[in-house]
């Protein structure tokens, strides 16, 4: 059986329309008329032991509403979500201690204590044995590199810091299934890094179920076999990153580097359409099954071409192309 | 059991990160303490009894009145509140603990200090007041006042929890729980003694929550009241208590299920 298993998953938020200006306001406090958003729409799909599947899909696609569903905080307007064999909305004590979910937009830490109050309060509230425990953040403050920090408070460490011992507040339980909703946003590059190694490394070394939301194609790109895109509440795409490369982009990207005098757009244009230019360097793409040939027929030009780079299209250009259908 | 004294303990350290601000809050009680008093001695003037109440009497009344009350108080509600507007909630929904447990523990750990400090302050400023305070030693009705005040700080729990639920309807909660407030100090006689109001206002009160956190045990102290009087309020109470708990548990079911998006 599936460590996730979801099938005509809906969820629908009952709202109020609030009408613009003084008037619409006043309109609006004696009636109000109710509306529904469908943030989420009939998706099916399931995820094994071990898989770390990223969710993809552009801002109100119903990235977040979907996890709410998995941890049991939002009850689905109709569909069925069994995780681990538990219905999360039931929010049995069972099922709790063996998920955790990370939201980079919410914090659990105490913030004007040091992580470490946090760290031992959800060990009481987990149950966690002693020895356990102990074991378990040893662990983790080696693998996150955090003891130098464990005794400041939460409110004077660094987003990045912060981040780290969110996750680690989370993970102290071993859960088998992790939500992880934009673990890296705000991040900079390096502390970006540092998350990412840390979640594969953890997903490899535990088998845990990891459902990964992230706006950085880096994060996906190095951490995600396998992508389910979500938009408009719905999945438009669920399998392999790499098909969906080739599916989704029939263009190879050729990066041309010129020595001497360089070459004029004039000179480049029959090779293919021109992505950037400049004299001494251009980005061309070619549909993919004629990068090689356009290759070799810019060695043999009389073009001074000092080097050829084939590359494929940037996944952020292959996401955001399909996300513009 | 650990759970919460583990939770409490966590609540106490944050507390004492902002001693500053807590005790700067006494300072503020306890100048307002000694401003109803001077304002009770002018009102006083010449005259002995003003509806039954001589000047000590009145001074009494403000200076255990007050002591009782920040043992029994809280201020849950905002917590609460904050909790469901920002969306916290979601954090503890989904940990293997009750949010009722811990957001009990947690106000426990919190407010101990303040009110550890204020019971301090207050006697301080009862010392000022030492030539005309009335002392009662009587332990038989200092039991009974013990007891209320045990039931009395549940019962602002649950008032404080139940208020603070109101959060899932409305964002826009801050203004009703000024009000709620000032309406909960007038009942509970923290303003005035309620017997100063018509009988049948004094009645009133008896039969409501409010009154037991301020008038009652004072009015006890005082042997104002007696103690058959004590005990019938003790039974209001623990009806109360009942009453309120029951109604957490719909309230926070119905609002649950509103937070969740259930029924659309
Ligand atoms: N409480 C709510 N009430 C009404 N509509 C809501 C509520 N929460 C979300 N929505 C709507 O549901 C849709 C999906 O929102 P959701 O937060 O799941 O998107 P997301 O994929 O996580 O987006 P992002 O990438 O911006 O985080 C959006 O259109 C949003 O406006
Ligand atoms: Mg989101």
């Amino acid at each position: 059986m599936a460590t996730i298993e979801v099938k005509n998953l809906s969820k629908s938020y009952e709202y109020y329309k609030k009408e613009r200006g003084l008037f619409g306001s006043f309109k609006s406090f004696l009636f109000r008329e109710k509306l529904y958003a469908e943030a989420v729409k009939e998706i099916s799909f399931s995820i094994n032991e071990g898989e770390l599947v990223g969710f993809l899909g552009p801002n109100g696609a119903g990235k977040t509403t979907t996890l709410k569903m998995l941890s049991g905080i939002l009850y689905p307007t109709a569909g069925e979500v069994k995780v681990l064999g538990f219905t999360p909305s039931k929010r049995e004590k069972a099922y709790q201690k063996q998920f955790a979910l990370v939201m980079g937009q919410k914090n659990q830490l105490l913030r004007d204590l040091p992580a470490i109050e946090t760290f031992v309060l959800n060990k009481e509230i987990y149950e966690m044995p002693d020895d356990e425990f102990k074991r378990n953040l040893d662990e983790l403050i080696e693998l996150f590199e955090i003891k130098d920090i464990l005794d400041i408070q939460v409110r004077k460490l660094s987003l990045g810091q912060r981040m780290k011992c969110e996750l680690v507040a989370a993970l102290l339980h071993k859960p088998k299934v992790l939500f992880l909703d934009e673990p890296t946003i705000g991040l900079d590059v390096v502390a970006q890094k540092k998350i990412r190694d840390f979640i594969k490394k953890y997903n490899q070394e535990k088998k845990t179920a990891i459902i990964l939301t992230s706006h950085y194609m880096e994060d996906i790109r190095e951490l995600c076999r396998r992508v389910i895109i979500i938009n408009l509440g719905k999945i438009i795409y669920d399998g392999n990153l790499e098909d969906l490369i080739r599916k989704y982009a029939p263009h190879k990207v050729l990066t041309v580097t010129f020595n001497e005098g360089g070459a004029s757009r004039e000179q480049i244009e029959k090779y293919g359409e021109i992505a950037e230019y400049n004299p001494y360097g251009c980005v061309i793409k070619t549909p993919r099954s004629e990068a090689k040939n356009t290759a070799v027929a810019l060695l043999s030009s009389d073009l001074p071409v000092d080097d050829i780079l084939i590359d494929e299209v940037e996944i952020d250009d292959v996401v955001r192309q399909i996300f513009n259908r | 059991m650990k759970k919460f004294l583990t939770i409490i303990k966590a609540f106490w350290q944050r507390a004492l990160t902002y001693r500053f601000t807590v005790i700067a809050y006494r300072i503020g009680e306890m100048g307002e303490i000694v401003v109803l008093i001077l304002m009770w001695t002018a009102i006083y003037g010449t005259q002995e009894v003003i509806k039954g109440f001589t000047l000590p009497e009145m001074i009494t009344y403000i200076l255990a009145g007050n002591l009782f009350h920040v043992m029994v108080r809280n201020f849950l509600s905002t917590v609460v509140a904050g909790d469901i507007k920002e969306g916290q909630l979601s954090m503890f929904l989904i940990k293997p603990m009750s949010y009722f447990s811990y957001i009990l523990a947690r106000e426990i750990g919190r407010i101990s200090l303040a009110t550890i400090l204020s019971v301090i302050s207050q006697f301080i400023v009862i010392s000022f007041f030492l030539n005309v305070f009335i002392w009662n030693f009587d332990s038989v009705y200092l039991l009974v006042i013990f007891i209320m005040l045990v039931l009395a700080f549940v019962t602002e729990l649950l008032l404080s929890y139940l208020v603070g639920l109101i959060a899932f309807w409305t964002d826009e909660v801050d203004g009703l729980y000024r009000t709620i407030e000032r309406v909960e100090k007038f009942f509970s006689g923290g303003y005035f003694p309620l017997s100063i109001l018509p009988a049948g206002f004094v009645n009133a009160s008896f039969l409501l929550p409010f009154a037991y956190s301020f008038y009652v045990p004072a009015q006890l102290y005082l042997k104002k009241i007696d103690l058959a009087t004590g005990l019938k309020g003790i039974l209001v109470q623990l009806a109360w208590i009942v009453l309120l708990y029951g109604l957490v548990r719909v309230v926070w079911e119905r609002g649950l299920r509103k937070y969740e998006g259930i029924g659309i």
